[in-house]
């Protein structure tokens, strides 16, 4: 090097040089110029032939001066702004907004919503045109109809067609009418409701039933219910959303573990329990986890607990009345029955109706939960209708009908996942009626939902703030009425979807999830 | 047979790290770079502390650190508001155990090595471990036959044309890639939208641990490196280089001024300038195919990102792991070619991978940061396990999944400390967007 590296020109000046020089076709001064870009730019843009520019021949100057002029402007983009305002947020871009009128703030939000709905890639408030089993018709939120194999749908039992099911409907709004009219708590429940809560405590061998308006409000129910201000939840990071709700609003000592990491929550009792002898804390887990389609090690967990004198609360919405032993989901399935603290769940997935439950052994409990819970006592009870379905539900479930059921349902998914896995996707977590097919990316999410919609196959796209970001997929949910065949048709054509998908964005991300 | 195992097309964080990392093993690598070293390339040559752990783990880091200052903490402050963290030993022993199967080695400082002390580290330790390195040869042409690549044909030092044939050849050579032109290989998951980075060195003040800054559209960052200098850095969104660039030692000096006022008195009065200022804006991100018959990429030649995360050098490092664990299995012959490249790409281009490449890619675009994200970082403060998880997921130690997930936000959010009362950004919020979209250099 000739000067002081100080006193030397900036390569940009540098560049700009030699362009003005190729303009001119004059070889010399691009040389002289280039003999001065620094040390630093010419490592990195090795496919410049800086020591070379003096014999440069018309062809190898054009060259030169397109990949200078590449690296020198900033590009000039086309793209539709919309597509892209669409396909590159996250809900959780707007979950703070900015303002003090609560109202005009949320309009920022809504300006993505609709960037992302005439862009056709808003995923959510389809609706139904017909009842759904294992095929539907439906009609997205901008009125779009179309008709495919339903994986959108969780009924995993197909009960929703079921004609006892339909009966004990019919029967029950003859016998009491459609309304429960008042609190379980004060003139809202029916016998029925007596009987329901029979049958739930022998399924899941807990007899202390309370039923509550929805699935959500029996797991928030229950956690508000018995979490105060100075106790500590020790939650799975990917819990439903009620529990996780439950947990923020009783208590700010909030632990969110590992997924399923049984080893941490004794870490995080141990260190507890070090700092607090005094008061309670919950471990709070589901059982089949509803994005994932995995579940913990029950009897360690439970066992884990105990040592601690921690309560642990599984929420069994899911796999109970799908899997397990005569319909006893996952609990059944690893020797717990009668064994949990506490089971929630809801009805919501196969027991074919709003509505759901905690279970304990303890009738104190089950008072405790009654007059605190909130959402039991302030809160209408489930509809004569309501309680009558899943009453006949639990019953079937737990007949050899409901072994039968199971079996093909548990055929379909297994013909599903083999179908996927067959293309090169990835379905997480273990056979179960959930199928969830990992995809990872949002955009390539979106836009292989958009494709999938007008094929011939229904399935609902969850991203954030379902699952974390980057980690989006497919949920399949997997009824008792799918064919065997349907279930390949549907893979291959999901497998096209996302592959179109991918090229569509010109993306080389796989499925591989780490 | 040909003579070598493998020949390795480029000779700094990617090559001469694959290169010494198959000669460890035994393989007969021959690693060339039409450089010579010592010599810089393009970079602002952070590395995050899972990157000085790799040269731990390759016992190269106490020669890095007998002239490289390091630290632990950083700070990072976005439109005033300071988080000071670092990246915590679990994570990294976590990040560690899920890519390379063993948490050996890990540390937890990070340095800022000038590439002219690095890349001649490297290309030392590829010829100690026993790879033939020969530098300013420049490979001018691949030998295919077939459809398979099984040589190269080159200028060595003295102008003489040679040609040397090997079971694999790797493209290490940067993101303008010799190996990936001349197969005419596409790019794939393009984000045009980059920085336009400038930087210089300069001595004359000793701040410490890094600092990062951010304000409106524009950032800037100091670090302490080689030489008693510190390496400052200033970027910002590359539609407005064409202004930047009237005047850029001005600019720079303006940019310092507008994000961090403290950072650009510093500069402006006791800052001695060492070099010329260097600068670019070639940093749109891209993927390419990873490997073919014949060929495999690593580093910067199998995916560039922009330079706002300081990512690059790491991952090149990661990438010579990989591949070199996934080539040694197949010239052993655990594996064939194909399985041991589909682990390779099974890595690569993974989930994980895809969602910390959009981060880095949205971050590039250099929009002002969002009402909720300058909340989240208020939420943050005080909160220091999570401040250092912040820090661990910005810096791909841990997946920006577990961050960037609505039971963590949700909690983050209720586990607040401190509110935006202090913060002039939050005062005419709207006005002060509205602000940063213009060009500060116009
Ligand atoms: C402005 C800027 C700032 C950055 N800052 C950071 C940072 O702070 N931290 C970080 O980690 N990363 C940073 N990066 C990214 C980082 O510099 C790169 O990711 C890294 O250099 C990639 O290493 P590599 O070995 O793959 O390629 P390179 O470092 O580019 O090396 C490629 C080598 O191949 C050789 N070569 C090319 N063609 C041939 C041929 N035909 N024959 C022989 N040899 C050939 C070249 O001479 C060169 O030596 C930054 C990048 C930019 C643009
Ligand atoms: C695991 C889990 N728990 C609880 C619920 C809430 O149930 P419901 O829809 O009946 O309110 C759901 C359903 O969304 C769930 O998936």
């Amino acid at each position: 090097m000739s000067l002081p590296e100080l006193d030397q020109r900036d390569d940009d000046e540098l560049i700009e040089t030699i362009l003005a020089a190729a303009g001119r076709r004059d070889l010399v001064a691009m040389a002289v110029a280039a003999a001065e870009v620094s040390e630093m730019t010419r490592n990195w843009a090795t496919h410049i032939p800086w020591d070379e520019f003096g014999s440069l021949d018309e062809s190898t100057l054009g060259e030169v001066v397109a990949d200078l002029t590449q690296m020198w402007e900033p590009v000039d983009l086309q793209v539709d702004a919309d597509e892209e305002y669409a396909l590159d947020k996250n809900a959780y871009d707007f979950y703070r907004p900015a303002g003090r009128n609560l109202m005009t703030r949320t309009e920022e939000f809504y300006g993505w919503v609709e960037a992302r709905r005439r862009t056709e890639t808003w995923q959510y408030s389809r609706t139904l045109e017909a009842a759904p089993s294992s095929v539907a018709q439906i009609t997205n939120d901008i009125g779009r109809r179309t008709r495919g194999i339903n994986f959108n749908s969780q009924d995993y039992l197909s009960f929703n067609t079921h004609p006892a099911i339909r009966e004990a409907a019919t029967k029950a709004m003859r016998d009491y009418g459609p309304h429960s009219a008042g609190s379980p708590m004060v003139l809202g429940n029916t016998r029925i409701s007596d009987e329901l809560e029979a049958s739930l405590g022998e399924l899941v061998r807990a007899d202390q039933v309370t039923l509550f308006p929805t699935g959500w409000a029996a797991g928030f129910g229950a956690m508000a219910g018995l979490v105060r201000q100075e106790d500590h939840v020790l939650i799975d990071r990917l819990a439903h959303s009620c529990l996780q709700q439950g947990a923020r609003a009783t208590t700010r000592n909030v632990v969110r573990y590992e997924h399923l990491n049984v080893d941490a929550v004794r870490r995080h009792l141990v260190d507890i329990r070090r700092r607090d002898s005094r008061n309670g804390i919950l471990v709070v887990t589901d059982g089949l986890f509803s994005v994932d389609a995995d579940w913990p090690d029950l009897v360690t967990l439970q066992r884990v607990c105990r040592e601690h004198d921690a309560t642990l609360l599984v929420d069994v919405a899911h796999d109970l009345g799908s899997m397990g032993p005569g319909g006893t989901g996952v609990l059944g399935m690893q020797h717990v029955l009668g064994d949990i603290d506490i089971v929630m769940g809801a009805f919501s997935k196969t027991f074919c109706s709003n509505g759901g439950f905690v279970a304990s052994a303890s009738p104190a409990l089950k008072q405790y939960l009654k007059m605190f819970g909130g959402s039991h006592m302030f809160s209408n009870a489930l509809s004569p209708v309501q309680t009558a379905v899943v009453l006949e539900a639990s019953k079937i479930i737990r007949s050899a009908e409901g072994d039968f059921l199971r079996s093909r349902l548990h055929t379909a998914v297994t013909a599903l996942r083999e179908e996927l896995t067959g293309y090169g996707l990835t379905c997480m977590g273990e056979p179960s009626p959930i199928v969830p097919l990992l995809i990872g990316n949002e955009k390539l999410a979106r836009i292989a939902n958009r494709l999938l919609f007008d094929r011939g196959v229904l399935a609902f796209m969850v991203e954030f703030p379902v699952t974390p970001t980057g980690s989006s997929r497919f949920r399949l949910q997997v009824q008792a009425n799918h064919e065997p065949d349907e279930a390949r048709a549907a893979a291959k054509i999901i497998a096209d979807a996302i592959a179109d998908a991918r090229t569509y964005l010109s993306s080389a991300f796989g499925s591989t999830e780490r | 047979m040909p003579r070598y195992d493998a020949i390795v097309i480029g000779a700094r964080c990617a090559g001469a790290s694959t290169g010494m990392l198959l000669a460890r093993q035994g393989y007969r690598v021959l690693v060339v770079d039409r450089s010579s070293f010592p010599s810089d390339v393009i970079s602002t040559h952070f590395l995050w502390p899972h990157g000085t752990s790799y040269l731990n783990r390759w016992s190269l880091l106490d020669q890095v650190l007998a002239v490289t200052p390091a630290h632990t903490e950083v700070t990072f402050v976005n439109d005033g508001i300071p988080l000071t963290g670092s990246v915590p030993d679990d994570l990294l022993r976590a990040y560690f155990r899920d890519w390379h199967g063993d948490d050996s080695g890990v540390v937890r400082s990070y340095a800022s090595i000038r590439r002219h002390v690095l890349d001649q580290i490297l290309v030392e330790a590829a010829s100690k471990a026993g790879a033939e390195v020969r530098t300013n040869f420049a490979v001018r042409e691949l030998i295919i036959e077939g459809d398979q690549v099984v040589g190269v044909r080159g200028r060595d030092s003295d102008g003489q044309l040679v040609e040397e044939r090997a079971r694999i050849v790797i493209g290490a050579d940067g993101r303008n890639s010799f190996v990936a032109r001349s197969l005419g290989l596409p790019k794939f998951d393009e984000r045009p939208r980059c920085t336009f980075a400038y930087w210089s060195y300069y001595s004359g003040f000793d701040l410490g641990p890094a600092q990062l800054h951010r304000r409106g559209r524009l950032a800037c960052a100091v670090a302490p490196t080689n030489h008693d200098q510190n390496m400052v850095l200033v970027w910002g969104p590359s539609e407005w280089s064409r202004e930047f660039r009237r005047d850029v030692p001005g600019n720079l000096q303006r940019a310092l001024d507008f994000v961090s006022p403290d950072l650009g008195e510093v500069v402006r009065t006791q800052g001695v300038r060492a070099e010329r200022i260097y600068g670019t804006l070639d940093q749109s991100a891209f993927l390419r195919p990873l490997a073919g018959p014949g060929w495999v990429l690593v580093g910067d030649a199998e995916s560039a990102k922009d330079q706002c995360t300081a990512i690059g050098m790491t991952h090149a490092f990661r990438g010579a792991e990989l591949v070199a664990d996934a080539l040694g299995r197949w010239l052993s012959g655990d594996v064939s070619l194909n399985e041991a490249m589909a682990s390779y790409e099974g890595r690569r281009r993974s989930q994980n991978a895809a969602a910390y490449y959009d981060y880095v890619c949205t971050l590039a675009e250099m929009r002002p940061y969002r009402h909720d994200e300058l909340q989240l970082f208020v939420a943050l403060r005080g909160n220091q396990q999570e401040i250092d998880r912040f820090v661990a997921t910005h810096a791909d130690v841990a997946p920006v999944s577990e961050f960037f997930q609505a039971s963590n936000l949700l909690l983050l959010n209720d586990a607040a400390k401190e509110t935006s009362a202090g913060y002039p950004v939050f005062e005419d919020f709207p006005a002060t967007a509205r602000m940063y979209q213009q060009n500060l250099f116009a």
